[in-house]
């Protein structure tokens, strides 16, 4: 017995794992406990703030409604906004997503620095909590960029939402390093960067934005605070600050953060539409680079958010014009997407139907993207309607739909539990068909005059608006679904053995749940991982080759 | 129809890296992987995906004979030179948007279907083994890179026309002022005196220089009919140009939050106001224009004495209160504060404190607060030009506050 233990001992440099309930699930430094905590903390703030938009929603069923006051309203959506932003996507993206699977693609047993990935989760459920408590003394009101010089003044909550962003700004500034010195330092032998997952890709982009444009927001934050609380003027006009450089410098973060967000969807729908057309991904290089390229424009765009600021003609131009390349990596990206389905062998899994889902909204989001990036279309669309229909487009058809593929995908490897896949396909499609009856039809409302963050309306939009409500509340139950499925899965879901999709990433090599060390053997990478027909390559991997996939 | 798929397509070749794995493919001990015979490769373009091609191209130019015959401003009138090239902008790029979205659109849910396995899946399925087309690849950046290129070259061109202070200022235009304040728009005239609250008067066919500025906040101002906003930003005089071409009244719509009232800071809002951009003929303007400033020259001639507050009228003053004031204002005792204290009972108010040198406040020193604004401990209010209010108006307001309509 001892002699067998031994002899599947791991090798190498190691520490036992954790005992005790709160070195192992509290103050755990293993990268997938902190995954399933980013997942669940992110989950906890992803109900709540949808419940701020489903509040939203409900004050906009009637032109004139009373149901919120103003001023409730507007927190509301600016508490969702902020929410979302802050303590949802850009945690699950690189927290929980970032974790659980990033080490594991890399054949890494951990990330580089696992006391620093505790430090930066611990710093998330607090600014959580500092955000959410802005409420008990008047939550900010002014949306989730809170422009100067409104967001001067009070509420009170603007100080403690600026604490609450700065928190989350330095937890995402530490996962950045972290990540960006794992991929770097922590591949097994063998996996060079053009043998890296394309989901490896992708973090180690969204590693380098989050590390290099987040500072920027920490820095506009302080001022911000110290304008607050000790009247040093940065932003106030009346004593000499500049509102517009508060719009420079939130930009200059939260434009490269919107691609914090979605890089990581990228890489998730690679992963997901390689797996499920058993070929391999179509331009694996031009995907790639094309999110290196992606990262490094995304920081030459920021005033693109402010056309209607007064920028000179001549500074709009170049933001114009590099905010329209950006479509041009993107287009390769959607291109190789659906050109990899092209005599595939597909299987129509859940994950699989988010993915194809992310194709269709995503797309459409892009393109209009593209209409505010031309400055004169944009002088029109600005500010309206029309750009909340464009971000969600982005934000929901395109991170949300990449995460929930991303989640029904990894699910059983870091659960060991299947999903129903009954279930997850009724999520689906509820959630895809409610998802584009509720924002196609602000596309609408705003070009015909609908400005965003009002709290009453013309008349005139009534019935759109209605029935923009009604689909946000069905998009809302639709998630019902997915927790109910969720619990089934760990109540009495089947199990899922090691490699249920048949995928060839390292990941799915080692049982489900991994390990705590992960591998036995640090596994020696010898190709890239899609070359569906070929021998797996990879070895020193103890664990059986062979797969049955069981959708 | 069969095409062969051009042959500079890279396919892939066995593992040349792992020739030391043992010698076992994917899982299946017994057979060797299904690769994609070169004949099913084929196939793969074959008369099928034609169909479809053709199919989806149909669907593609009925949507873009859609986007030529319903262009925006069929659903949204467009009155001014700008908003037409604005209108052609967008006319174009959903003109060359919708056969991309047809055609991912289409493919995915072609594909999906053409190749779907309903069968559970085997470690031996695999589809195509081609991972790469250079040809095909090179197009499919280059042509969305012309298409941005000429897109970014037609926009820069429209720019111009809207910020053109310097050449529309040499023509024979119209200098005005627009001015955005918490919460409601007001608008200087060349030779008039006191800003007109609320109506943006424009004769048609003259170029118009608009100076767009701001009293407190960030405001934007949109004119949705003329496709035209700007941030209105304090401390900032930014000039816009444009012509207005129909005669008509339209929108004025703020899109920048600027506090409690923003979402009334509209045509028809709540509150009562009802900033709209109006457009006459030449001999409308000039005749509006000569009466605004009889009104004016009239209205400086009335000076706020005792006698005139003592004549206010306290039942017009309630109408007034429910309109102008209640914003922040209600009717409640002083410590029920909206966004400023109650003013229910404003002069008998023991918990009211003193505003003004120490004594309680006379009827001419609330007079006195609504015509100058205050600055204070308590909060800011704005003066009598933001709440546009006559001489006549303030007497009729302190005459209701004195009713104490909170008692």
């Amino acid at each position: 017995m001892e002699v067998a233990e031994v002899a599947h001992a791991p090798r190498g440099h190691i520490h036992p794992p954790p005992v005790g309930f709160v070195q192992k699930f509290i103050f755990s430094q293993d990268h997938k406990v902190i995954a399933v905590q980013y997942f669940i903390t992110c989950g906890v703030f992803f109900v709540l703030s949808g419940l701020l938009a489903e509040l939203v929603r409900a004050q906009l069923m009637k032109p004139d409604n009373n149901l919120l006051t103003v001023s409730t309203f507007n927190e509301a959506y600016s508490i969702h906004g902020s929410m979302m932003v802050w303590l949802v996507v850009i945690p699950l993206v690189t927290g929980a997503f970032g974790n659980l699977v990033m080490p594991l693609q890399i054949g890494a047993r951990d990330v580089a620095f696992p006391w620093l990935n505790m430090f930066s989760f611990w710093l998330f459920p607090p600014a959580g909590l500092i955000m959410l408590s802005s409420f008990l003394v008047g939550a900010p009101e002014a949306g989730w960029m809170e422009y100067p010089p409104i967001s001067l003044g009070p509420p009170f909550g603007t100080t403690l939402w600026a604490i609450a962003v700065a928190l989350i700004g330095i937890s995402s500034t530490i996962t950045g390093i972290n990540f960006l010195v794992t991929i770097i330092k922590m591949r097994a032998p063998g996996m060079t960067f053009t043998r890296m997952p394309l989901f490896v890709w992708a973090t180690a982009v969204t590693a380098f934005l989050s590390f290099i444009a987040t500072a920027n927001l920490t820095a506009a934050l302080l001022a911000l605070l110290m304008e607050r609380t000790f009247g040093v003027p940065f932003y106030d006009p009346a004593r000499g600050g500049s509102p517009v450089l508060w719009q420079h410098v939130f930009w200059f973060y939260s434009h490269p953060a919107v691609y914090i967000m979605i890089m990581p969807a990228f890489g998730i729908i690679s992963e997901v539409i390689c797996t499920f057309s058993r070929r391999p991904i179509f331009g694996y290089k031009a995907i790639a680079y094309s999110s290196v390229a992606i990262g490094l424009l995304s920081f030459m765009v920021w005033a693109h958010h402010m056309f209607t600021s007064g920028l000179a003609p001549w500074v709009q131009l170049p933001f114009m014009i590099l905010t329209m390349v950006i479509a041009i990596p993107t287009g390769i990206k959607i291109f190789s997407w659906v050109t990899t389905l092209w005599a595939g062998n597909i299987h129509l899994s859940t994950p699989m139907l988010f993915a194809l889902g992310f194709l269709s909204t995503f797309t459409f989001g892009g393109i209009t993207g593209i209409f505010l990036a031309s400055v004169p279309v944009d002088v029109h669309e600005h500010a309206t309607y029309f750009v909340v229909a464009h971000l969600h487009y982005v934000a929901f058809g395109g991170v949300a739909m990449g995460s929930l593929a991303g989640l029904y995908y990894w699910w059983p490897k870091m659960t060991g539990r299947l999903m129903s896949e009954r279930l997850g396909k009724l999520h689906f499609w509820l959630t895809f068909i409610s998802f584009n009856c509720t924002f196609l039809p602000m596309h609408w409302v705003g070009l015909l005059g609908m400005p965003r963050r009002v709290a009453t309306y013309d008349p005139a939009f009534t019935t759109d608006n209605q029935f923009i409500s009604i689909s946000a509340f069905v998009l809302g139950a639709s998630f019902l679904i997915m927790f109910y499925n969720m619990a089934q899965s760990l109540i009495k879901g089947r199990a899922a053995g090691q490699n249920p999709w048949g995928a060839r990433t390292l990941e799915w090599m080692i049982p489900s749940p991994p390990p705590y060390y992960n591998f036995d053997d640090i596994p020696v990478v010898l190709s890239g991982p899609y070359s569906y027909g070929n021998p797996l390559p990879y070895r020193e991997i103890k664990a059986d080759l062979s797969y049955t996939p069981t959708y | 129809m069969w095409v062969r798929f051009p042959p500079s397509a890279r396919i892939e070749t066995k593992s040349t890296a792992g020739t030391n794995i043992r010698p076992r493919m994917d899982g299946d001990r017994r057979g060797t992987p299904r690769l994609m015979s070169p004949r099913q490769q084929e196939h793969s373009l074959d008369a099928g995906f034609w169909r479809a091609t053709f199919v989806l191209g149909a669907i593609s130019a009925l949507g873009m004979w859609g986007v030529v015959v319903f262009p925006i401003d069929k659903f949204l009138p467009n009155v001014s030179n700008v908003g037409s090239d604005i209108d052609w902008l967008f006319k174009f790029m959903a003109f060359f948007s919708v056969p991309i979205i047809v055609f991912v659109n289409g493919y995915v849910v072609y594909f999906a279907i053409r190749y779907r396995n309903r069968s559970a899946a085997t470690a031996a399925d695999t589809g195509s083994s081609i991972h790469d087309h250079p040809q095909l690849e090179f197009w499919w950046s280059v042509l969305p890179a012309a298409l941005m290129l000429a897109l970014g070259l037609l926009s820069y061109r429209v720019i111009p026309k809207y910020y053109a202070a310097a050449a529309v200022a040499q023509t024979s235009s119209i200098t005005m002022e627009a001015i955005g304040y918490q919460w409601g728009f007001e608008f200087r005239y060349p030779g008039l005196d006191q800003p007109v609250q609320d109506e943006l008067h424009l004769p048609v066919g003259v170029p118009i220089l608009l100076d767009v500025t701001s009293k407190d906040v960030l405001h934007s101002f949109w004119m949705p009919e003329m496709r035209l906003k700007q941030d209105m930003v304090p401390g900032l005089v930014i000039p816009i140009s444009f012509t207005p071409t129909t005669i008509g009244t339209y929108r004025i719509i703020c899109t920048e939050f600027c506090g409690l009232g923003h979402s009334e800071m509209r045509s028809n809002g709540r509150a009562g106001r009802n900033p709209r951009v109006i457009v006459q003929s030449r001999d409308d303007y000039d005749a509006w224009y000569a009466s605004e400033q009889k009104q004016q020259a009239a209205a400086a001639n009335v000076v706020l004495t005792a006698q005139v507050i003592a004549a206010g009228d306290a039942s017009a003053g309630a109408q007034l209160f429910s309109t102008k004031c209640t914003v922040c204002h209600n009717a409640a005792p002083f410590d029920q504060r909206k966004v400023g204290p109650g003013l229910g009972d404003l002069f008998h108010d023991a918990a009211h404190p003193d505003l003004v040198d120490g004594r309680p406040a006379t009827p001419m020193d609330v007079a006195m607060i609504i015509k100058n604004g205050f600055h204070g401990d308590m909060g800011v209010m704005p003066d009598m030009q933001s709440n546009s209010l006559t001489t006549k108006e303030i007497a009729d307001l302190v005459a209701y506050l004195e009713t104490s309509p909170g008692k």
